[in-house]
């Protein structure tokens, strides 16, 4: 088990390692001259651009470049935005706790939503349950988050105005939460069919019938259990895909995290804030995806001892 | 001249055989439900996107084409926006956009994901392990991470916006490739034709590549209503089309003031990119079947 954690915890910090590399040539692939396009609003001479490139560092060669960033890394600085000349980290930490409120919750409900609904479909394989069940998924996978956003808005919000519009308390969350979830709900309701389908038709199963057992005992402590397995090892790419939807959910309903920010950062063409974003974003992920695969390993044992 | 009409006969069976095999996946895909409804509304959104300068009754970008924001009607049957201008003109010229944010999108994804997944699963070793941990790192990002840093880089508009996309789904392309490569590689005829001493080149695009296809076909068919979704996403946050360009995502973005009093410039552009997008799943989905007879079954 160390080891399988050793190497996950490698396998985030290269991640991490390739996005300090992806962010620092990112500035170097505009066309044209970064500062220029960052400050060109700003009214300022060329005397004051050129003392703006020397302290972003941007007239040394690049692989300076990338060690002065790590060392700025290290010590928790991920520079200053353009808009409003504050410490990148600072914006980012302060508008984090909106977005993971926003992420967690919205998985609350998928994982709820998708999974009931992928083993009921599967339980009933054939009948109209499964039928509609997988009609639903596959409505709810293809129509856009911001679209049902859009919907549930003016359902919920404008016609029988039982939530609010916009805000930044629990109730405000509700809409966005279900936006989120119920788009990502349809691809698990799907993978989880698909996983107890197979499960359903296994030995154990059958013999567990045979048997005698109890319904109830053979679907949920036999069946269920096995056939989550698969399931909740899509849980890591969940999270991701769920922190990069909220980019979206977060414009339609005002919400105040980091992917309302993003979308500002790249208007603003503010390229400490886009390039603090996307380690930020990988970071998070990565960090997820590794304490998610460990409680993984703890429920299946093949994980880590393959 | 024995071995020259065997030759001939071969060729002539396997002929037979390949026109045998497509008549076989088209019955397949029209019998299924999902291959059926895919093929009609993909077949609608592309006469839609031909016949827009026929069939839409207004020119989508004229102003004042009619009364602002009147409700549909038998004039303008899903009513006007803002500007007067008419919802239904703008729809079926925004097919035309969809589907060239589809192929554009899906078309650069697809070749790159292609060679990046054909070199990695090919060449095994070092090169195989570099490239694959890249790709991983990369899908690790999501799609909307790239396509952003993308954007940052270009700047905004729907040409950079459709660049981004597809530049963001390689990763996806890369990996499906190269699990397919792998599970070709160990496959008796590619070792019989490394046996025959046949050569790389002749290895990659004459064994590997054509069984790499029919995968490719179904992820490429899937991955345009991803495409359609992204674009549309981008667009909606004012990152893709521009105005007053008829993009669905575009129209969704500009009705969000107006629900209340205009929920119809909400409705049918969503809906619109929903119907879409489920028309390429569909088609996706039953392309699958028809391929693979073992899903059918499922």
């Amino acid at each position: 088990m160390g080891k399988f954690i050793v190497q996950r915890v490698l396998a985030a910090l290269v991640t991490i390692w390739i996005a300090t590399i992806a962010v620092t040539i990112l500035i170097h692939l505009v066309p044209g001259d970064p500062v220029r396009i960052m400050y060109g609003s700003f009214q300022t001479t060329p005397e004051e651009l050129e003392a703006i490139r020397v302290r972003l560092g941007l007239d040394q060669p690049i692989w300076q470049q990338y060690f002065m960033y790590i060392g700025r890394l290290l010590q928790g600085d991920l520079g200053n935005s353009i808009v409003g000349d504050q410490p990148v980290l600072d914006i980012l930490l302060t508008r984090f706790p909106a977005t993971l409120a926003l992420t967690i919750s919205s998985l609350a409900i998928a994982i709820v939503v998708g999974m009931s609904l992928g083993f009921l479909a599967a339980y009933k394989r054939g009948t109209w349950v499964d039928v509609s069940s997988m009609v639903l998924a596959i409505v709810g996978v293809s129509m856009p988050h911001f679209w049902l956003g859009l919907l549930l808005l003016f359902l919920f919000a404008l016609q029988l105005q039982w939530l609010p519009v916009a805000g930044g308390d629990w109730r405000s969350l509700i809409l966005p939460a279900m936006t989120l979830g119920l788009a990502n709900a349809a691809v698990l309701a799907r993978l989880t069919r698909s996983a107890m389908i197979d499960i359903f038709d296994q030995d154990f199963v059958r013999t567990a019938r045979a048997k005698g057992l109890p319904k109830s005992i053979v679907l949920y402590r036999h069946a269920l259990r096995s056939g989550l397995v698969p399931v909740v090892s899509m849980l890591g790419l969940q999270f991701a895909y769920l922190m990069g939807g909220a980019i979206v959910v977060e414009n339609v309903f005002a919400w105040n995290g980091v992917g309302r920010l993003a979308i500002e950062a790249v208007f603003a063409r503010d390229y400490p804030l886009i390039q603090g974003f996307i380690l930020f974003f990988a970071t998070i992920v990565a960090l997820a995806s590794v304490v998610i695969d460990v409680a993984y390993a703890f429920l299946d044992p093949r994980i880590r001892y393959s | 001249m024995v071995h020259g009409s065997s030759t001939a006969e071969l060729a002539d069976n396997l002929a037979t055989t390949g026109a045998a095999r497509n008549r076989s996946f088209w019955r397949a895909l029209l019998a299924s439900p999902s291959g059926l409804i895919g093929l009609f509304v993909v077949g609608l959104l592309i006469f839609c996107a031909i016949a827009a300068p026929v069939i839409a009754p207004y020119d989508p970008l004229r102003m004042a084409a009619g009364p602002r924001l009147d409700p549909p009607s038998m004039g303008y049957i899903m009513g006007t926006d803002d500007f007067g201008r008419d919802v239904f003109s703008r729809i079926l010229y925004g097919a035309r956009l969809t589907l060239q944010i589809g192929v554009i999108a899906v078309g650069i994804s697809l070749t790159c994901g292609l060679l990046l997944g054909l070199v990695a699963g090919y060449s095994s070793g070092w090169t195989e392990r570099v490239l694959m941990r890249l790709v991983d790192v990369l899908f690790s990002f999501t799609e909307i991470v790239i396509a952003l840093a993308c954007l940052a880089i270009f700047g905004v508009g729907l040409t950079n916006a459709m660049i981004a996309i597809g530049i963001a789904s390689i990763p996806f392309y890369a990996r499906v490739t190269h699990s397919v490569v792998l599970v070709e590689k160990g496959k008796p005829y590619f070792e019989a034709a490394v046996a025959a001493g046949a050569g790389h080149a002749r290895l990659i695009f004459i064994h590997l590549l054509p069984n790499v296809v029919p995968t490719l076909i179904v992820i490429g068919t899937l991955g345009v209503s991803t495409a359609v979704l992204a674009a549309a996403g981008l667009s909606f946050l004012g990152l893709g089309a521009q105005p007053p360009q008829p993009e669905w995502g575009f129209m969704l973005s500009s009705s969000r003031d107006l629900i209340s009093r205009a929920p119809w410039m909400m409705i049918f552009p969503g809906l619109a990119i929903a119907v879409t997008v489920l028309g390429f799943n569909l088609l996706g989905d039953g392309i699958r079947e028809a391929l693979d007879p073992r899903q059918r079954q499922r």
